[in-house]
């Protein structure tokens, strides 16, 4: 026993064992640690470009009279609040029916809805922007559908512009998702289900009670993952309003807005550090809160 | 053999010095980066300019690099914050909203030519948003003296002359524009309700900014502000707009057609030139006027001016090549007059032959010479160090506004987050 203890010690002393991860951990001091470290101390000053002052809680009191930033807030706590659950839901029964080896086609269908994801961000925006103009393919298909009588102003209006966002981000990112389901869903047993199906469950309750029980864990994950990719969103609303998350700030996300002030407004890199920090201190937020109802339901 | 013989040592002579050469033009060859945006414009001025000035001075070349204009601010403000000058180019162009923002917030990082230029040749609005503490940055460049450009033939269907468009209020502007959709079914205008363009047009004409003489917010008791908020507000309320989704969007409305008049700065021209096909339908108009006091027919938007990198390994070279063709080459403004429709801000070269001709594409109006006149008639304001973001401010209310908002409260609203972005 004492001597197992001693070589468990021994091994915080071994200088090889030390110099063998070195480099690394000089690299992510480096890269990591000192950007972290530097963007929080950032984050008490204040100034304009680099006529940098520290400012003590300035910049956090500045937060709540911003009514700029609440705007930011509000909209990605929106997006974050409508787009994952629609995502996640329709992931998964997507995955599930996919994931039916009487299905034709199945194989090109996965790959139709996983492509999305690997394409460039920008081709993709662009192209949402030319189909959702005013007079573009997705317009003039509803109106010919009879739809709509006058063409949606998807990119001018300010509720229209956020649901184009979410159209977006959901056709992006929905294959992305719907690739862990699958993954998970081959490791579940299929005799569970020809159980069920023998027992006569019907096929909705087969869904709800086996195969989403089942798959909690990878849920959970693909929850967090979107939670931050959301917190984060920046690209899209990026492309599709030229930068400015227009109309009106209607789609202007949290990124977006530290974009802003770091490289269009007059540079003020302390209150731009303090609105991240706001996006990592949501993200921890959301991510705990997310555990901490999955463990729940455990019992 | 004998002729190789005698051959030789001319051979290795000749390699010897070619060798030689090439060492020395190495050591002496500047090359001057420049970094600027609009490949029609800028860019192409901007390499005329380059190669007029390698024809006297051959070891000088030049690498004009084309972005887009955000990336350009954006590449700038980063390089300047890190502080590493290798990222930066030697000579870069700056809007003359921003020149406050870079020479305020990054001092030393622009080199003074106060004392190489000779400024008193320019328009004393130029110099002046390029001045900080009593030292003179940058080399000024173009004016964007606005105008109203209209199309002739839609507007002769409308039963409009042109001598009806000369001294327009914007009232009448918007009962010409419901005439014209009425009998052509062409909208009036393209409108980006994201760029509050035409709001800093209007704004300016009547002699007023988002900020007074002394940089404070000039929001709510603003006259002209509040007119022109209204103004825009009349125009979308009347509907004589095809709305239009960012920049390029934008220029599609009046490229492909679709809409009778384009009010804004004269650097448009080479874009409107740019149809053939739409040439003699054509004119151009000062832009309508305000119905309040100090009211004028003369406007600015945009505009823009050459900055040197305190930095650059090549800082000599490029004031002195900025001082020759800028400062001094009247010919030059000329050409990019007639080729680019760049209307310069150096005085002297407003008494050049270019600047009397008649453009055909214009159905033979001397527009040019109209510019000149409107250019000197601009009510000079102080743009501040916040004009981006009063911008996105008066954007975000647009809507409001166009939902029957009172003015009065989007002004409060403007004023609001002005207040909380100005610190």
């Amino acid at each position: 026993m004492v001597h197992a203890r001693r070589g468990s010690i021994g091994r915080y002393y071994d200088v090889n064992g030390w110099l063998f991860v070195a480099p690394v951990l000089g690299l992510i001091g480096l890269f990591m640690i000192y950007p972290i470290v530097w963007s929080l101390w950032m984050s008490f000053q204040s100034g304009r470009g680099m006529m940098m002052k520290f400012a003590g809680f300035a910049n956090i009191v500045r937060l709540w009279n911003d009514p700029v930033f609440i705007k930011a807030l509000t909209n990605t706590m929106t997006y974050f609040v409508v787009q994952v659950p629609i995502m996640i839901v329709l992931a998964l029964i997507l995955a599930s029916i996919l994931n039916n080896p009487r299905i034709f086609g199945r194989g090109l269908f996965r790959t139709a809805i996983f492509l999305p994801c690997v394409t460039s961000l920008v081709a993709y925006s662009v192209l949402f922007k030319g189909m959702f103009a005013p007079d573009g393919v997705v317009n003039s298909t509803l109106a010919a559908l009879g739809v709509i009588s006058s063409p949606i102003p998807w990119l001018t209006h300010p509720f229209w512009a956020k649901v184009l966002v979410i159209i977006a981000i959901t056709w992006r990112w929905t294959g992305y998702n719907m690739i862990f389901y699958l993954a998970a869903l081959q490791n579940i047993d299929r005799s569970i289900y020809e159980v069920a199906r023998i027992d006569g469950v019907p096929a909705w309750a087969r869904f709800t009670h086996i195969t989403i029980p089942l798959l909690k864990p990878v849920i959970l994950f693909t929850t967090v993952i979107s939670t931050i990719g959301t917190l984060q969103l920046f690209d899209e609303v990026y492309n599709l309003t030229e930068g400015r998350g227009g109309p009106s700030n209607a789609t202007l996300t949290l990124s977006l807005y530290i974009y802003n002030l770091t490289f269009r407004f007059m540079p003020n890199f302390g209150y731009a550090a303090t609105v991240s920090y706001v996006i990592v201190v949501l993200v921890a937020l959301l991510a705990f809160f997310q555990f901490f109802a999955a463990r729940e339901r455990d019992k | 053999m004998d002729n190789l013989a005698r051959a030789l040592p001319r051979i290795a002579g000749f390699a010897l010095a070619s060798v030689s050469f090439l060492a020395v033009t190495a050591a002496e060859a500047k090359e001057i980066t420049i970094w600027c945006w609009d490949p029609n414009f800028n860019v192409a001025i901007m390499k005329e300019a380059g190669a007029r000035y390698t024809k006297t001075h051959p070891d000088v070349t030049f690498n004009v690099v084309d972005f887009a204009k955000t990336d350009v601010e954006q590449k700038l403000q980063t390089g300047l914050a890190s502080g590493t000058a290798d990222a930066l180019p030697d000579i870069v162009l700056i809007e003359d909203y921003g020149a406050q923002k870079y020479l305020q917030s990054f001092p030393g990082a622009f080199a003074p030519l106060s004392g190489t230029v000779d400024y008193s040749g320019f328009a004393p609005y130029k110099v002046e948003v390029m001045t900080v503490d009593g030292q003179v940055y940058g080399m000024p460049f173009d004016s964007g003296v606005t105008g109203l450009y209209y199309r002739k033939d839609y507007l002769e269907q409308a039963g409009i002359k042109p001598e009806d468009m000369q001294n327009l209020t914007w009232d009448r502007f918007i009962e010409i524009g419901q005439q014209v959709e009425e009998k052509t079914g062409k909208k009036m205008m393209g409108l980006d309700p994201n760029d509050a363009g035409l709001v800093r047009i209007i704004m300016q004409s009547a002699g007023q900014w988002y900020f007074d003489k002394d940089g404070k917010a000039n929001v709510t008791g603003n006259p002209a502000l509040k007119a022109a908020l209204e103004t825009v507000g009349k125009i979308m309320s009347a509907n004589i707009y095809k709305p239009a989704a960012g920049w390029s969007d934008w220029v599609g409305t009046f490229t492909s057609g679709d809409v009778a008049a384009v009010v804004t700065g004269v650097w448009i021209t080479g874009t409107v030139k740019a149809q053939p096909d739409q040439a003699g339908k054509w004119g151009v108009a000062p832009i309508p006027k305000l119905s309040i006091d100090g009211a004028t027919q003369a406007s600015n938007l945009g505009g823009s001016s050459w900055y040197v990198l305190e930095s650059s390994a090549e800082k000599a070279e490029a004031i002195d090549f900025l001082n020759e063709i800028y400062g001094k080459d009247i010919d030059f403004y000329q050409k990019i007059l007639q080729d680019r429709g760049a209307v310069g801000s150096l005085l002297a070269a407003r008494g050049g032959a270019a600047y009397e001709q008649a453009d055909p594409f214009f159905g033979g109006e001397k527009v040019w010479q109209n510019f000149s006149d409107w250019l000197a008639k601009v009510p000079s304001v102080n743009y501040g160090i916040f004009t981006n973001e009063a911008d996105t401010a008066v954007t975000a209310q647009l809507p409001a506004l166009t939902q029957g908002t009172p003015v009065d409260d989007v002004l409060k609203a403007i004023d609001a987050e002005v207040s909380a972005q100005i610190q």
